[in-house]
Parts: C-alpha cells; sequence; structure tokens
C-alpha cells in the first residue's frame, strides 16, 4: 500500500512540478521508466514469494536503470540508437509480462 | 536458444534467492538493529518515489513535445493564411489600379488621331498579350481529381500509384495547348490569366500557374467561338487523351460551352533585360523609350 501511494506521490510531483532534464539525459528516460518497472516487478513478485529484500531491490533498481541507459548510450554512439532502445524495451517487456504472470498466479491461484 | 529460454523462464532476479538463501528458510530474525531496519525499509519508497518522478517528467516532456510541433504547426498555418488573404489584397488593388491606368490612357490619348490609333494598338496588344481584361463565349473545361473512393484507400500508401489518380500540371498543359491549338483567343485557369510567360508546374503536390498554387477543381476557361472550340478541341489529341485520363485514372472532365466567359487580364511582365531589337521590326512599332531607342 505505501509502496504504490509513494509511485503514485512521485508521478504527481514529476507531472507538476516538470523537473528540467538536461538535453542530453531526455532520450533515456523512458528507457530508465521501463528498467525500473521491471525491477518493480521482479520486487512484488519476490514479496509474494516471501523472499523480498529491500537491499536486493534498491540495487537491482539502480543498476536496471543504468545498464539500460548504458546500452542505450553506447547504441547511440554506434549508429544503433533505436534499435537498441527496442531491444532493451522488447526484453524488459518479456520480463515484466512474465513476472506479472507470476504476480496474477500468486494473488489469483489462475 | 539458451538465452532466449532463459530469458523467458528466469524472470525473477536471482539475487532474491540467493538472499533468501543466505538467511536461510525460513526466514530467520532480522539481525538488524530496528532503527537500522526501519531505514532500510524507507530505502524502497525513496527508489519508488524516484521511479514516480522520472516517469512523471518523462510523461510530461513528450506532451510538452507534442504540443510544442501543434503549436508550429498552427502559427505556421495561420501566418499563410494571412500572407495569402494580403496577398489578395494587393492583387485586388492591382487590378483597379490597373483598370485606373486604362482610363486614364484612353482619356489622355483621344485627344487627336494619332493618339487614337496609339490607343487601339495598345487594346489589341493587351488583347494579344494577356493583360487586358476580356470578356466574350467561349469554353469551359473543368479538371477534377479522382474520387477519393475510387481510387482507394491504399494511394497514401504507395507513393507511385497516388499522382496518376490527381490532375497533374502536365494534364493542364495538355488541356491549354489544345485549346490554343483549337483557336482560343484567351485562356485562364483559375481565374489565372495566361500569358506568354506563364508557366504550369507543380510543386509537391500542387500546381502553381504563374507562381500561384491552385486546388482543385481546375478551371479553365477558353474565349473563342465556342462551337469551333469544343469540335477542334475534343476532336484533337488532347480531347482524346482527356478520355484516357476519364477511363484510365478517374479524372472527372467536364467541357461546356459558356456565352459569357469574362477573363481578368494578367499583370503586365516586368521586363528589364529585354528591349526592342532594332531594325525594320522595331521601326514598324512604336518605340517605349524613344531615348534609349536612338543610341
Amino acid at each position: 500500500m505505501i509502496p504504490a501511494l509513494a509511485l503514485m506521490a512521485g508521478v504527481v510531483l514529476g507531472l507538476v512540478f516538470e523537473p528540467t532534464v538536461p538535453a542530453g539525459l531526455q532520450p533515456y528516460l523512458p528507457i530508465a521508466v521501463v528498467a525500473a518497472l521491471d525491477a518493480v516487478f521482479g520486487a512484488i513478485r519476490a514479496h509474494l514469494e516471501g523472499i523480498f529484500d529491500d537491499r536486493v531491490f534498491v540495487v537491482s533498481f539502480v543498476s536496471n536503470v543504468l545498464v539500460a541507459a548504458l546500452v542505450v548510450f553506447l547504441g547511440d554512439q554506434l549508429g544503433v540508437g533505436g534499435q537498441l532502445s527496442t531491444g532493451v524495451v522488447v526484453v524488459l517487456g518479456i520480463r515484466i509480462f512474465s513476472n506479472a504472470a507470476a504476480i496474477r498466479r500468486r494473488v489469483f491461484r489462475a | 536458444m539458451s538465452l532466449l529460454v532463459d530469458m523467458m523462464t528466469n524472470t525473477l532476479d536471482e539475487a532474491y534467492e540467493e538472499r533468501a538463501r543466505l538467511r536461510g528458510t525460513p526466514p530467520a530474525p532480522n539481525p538488524l538493529q530496528p532503527s537500522a531496519r526501519r531505514g532500510r525499509a524507507v530505502l524502497p519508497v525513496v527508489v519508488l518515489v524516484l521511479l514516480g518522478v522520472v516517469t512523471g517528467t518523462a510523461v510530461a516532456q513528450v506532451r510538452e513535445r507534442q504540443e510544442e510541433s501543434t503549436g508550429l504547426r498552427a502559427d505556421l498555418a495561420a501566418e499563410v493564411r494571412e500572407r495569402t488573404a494580403a496577398s489578395d489584397q494587393l492583387e485586388a488593388r492591382t487590378q483597379a489600379l490597373r483598370q485606373d491606368v486604362a482610363q486614364v490612357q484612353v482619356l489622355a490619348l483621344g485627344a487627336d488621331t494619332t493618339g487614337r490609333r496609339l490607343a487601339e494598338g495598345l487594346t489589341s496588344l493587351g488583347l494579344a498579350t494577356g493583360t487586358t481584361p476580356v470578356t466574350g463565349p467561349g469554353l469551359v473545361v473543368t479538371l477534377d481529381n479522382a474520387a477519393a473512393d475510387e481510387t482507394g484507400s491504399t494511394d497514401s500508401l504507395r507513393p507511385g500509384t497516388a499522382p496518376s489518380s490527381s490532375v497533374q500540371d502536365r494534364d493542364l498543359q495538355g488541356v491549354v495547348n489544345g485549346l490554343w491549338a483549337a483557336g482560343a483567343e484567351a485562356i485562364a485557369i483559375n481565374g489565372q490569366r495566361l500569358t506568354a510567360l506563364t508557366a504550369i508546374r507543380s510543386a509537391g503536390d500542387a500546381i502553381l500557374v504563374d507562381l500561384r498554387p491552385l486546388s482543385p477543381p481546375y478551371v479553365i476557361q477558353a474565349v473563342g467561338s465556342p462551337k469551333d472550340l469544343e469540335v477542334d478541341f475534343m476532336d484533337g489529341p488532347t480531347g482524346r487523351g482527356l478520355t484516357f485520363l476519364t477511363s484510365e485514372y478517374g479524372i472527372v472532365v467536364e467541357v461546356r460551352r459558356a456565352e459569357d466567359l469574362s477573363l481578368p487580364g494578367a499583370a503586365a511582365p516586368q521586363l528589364s533585360a529585354a528591349s526592342p531589337a532594332s531594325g525594320p521590326a522595331a521601326a514598324a512599332t512604336p518605340a517605349p523609350r524613344p531615348s534609349r531607342s536612338g543610341s
């Protein structure tokens, strides 16, 4: 409950204050969001399986975001930024969906 | 292959299980101090707030960019409309001034016989060059793009086929040439009088006549003997070409006679480099600039 509220509060804060992001970082925001979502879904699943660990969550969150941004940055330098962004989104999307499926199985037993 | 399978099956971070194994199952009582534990529990919340802020910022930015682009387009469209209106006003003013000039000319030249002869010469020259507005019977040829449902909606996806269903600049050129050949004495397209210097060409999807973009339907008015014009035009190669355009591409063509057409005059061409050649031809026509022709 509290994590969900925290997420909502963050979204509202971001929408209301619209912090200015350096132009160089702007392409990485969506990728960072997707990577972070992957970490969040993994954490929810781990929580339902009773093996949640806040340290693992924070570390995986930060490293997910950094690695995704790094991969896309490298892609930009090599001229395949668009394709690598797609790759990152596809891989993380698959993980998000399978984690969501696992969560669904645990919650609804279906 | 194993990489893909691994990606599909092991979706949970292995670190969770490792930490759980380290702690031992069932979860052992947390060895940390209560206060430190509380501090650790706050950390995920902070991270989640951070995620929310980043998400909100990204969303806000995408929206802002969209607004910027639509605003820019609206601004450009407004400017185009404004400029077009201003240009139309100037055009109307030019027409009025040209009429004034013609009236004053007739008044000034009407005093004696040489003046009257000059005025007649001016009028016939104006008729020939297309700078004088004319009225008279004639033929009206209307070309319009094929109806959208006839050509199919796939045209936009296949750029190669799209232009064929719309009127092309060379269609208009052909019609105009055919009308001249059939004996037309004055021609205007959508109210743009054609002169010897008028170009009919396309820029992108638009057809330009005398550098002014026209939009369909294209109405070509030709002054001349309606009967002769129609017979000669429709029997000539252009008429057959129009039939082909209709049957093959669905271009809407309408040809009708008109008893009373009134065509505007074109702007007099501004000749900056050309001057009358000296010789018998120059001597036969009144020289516009005696001071120069004498040299």
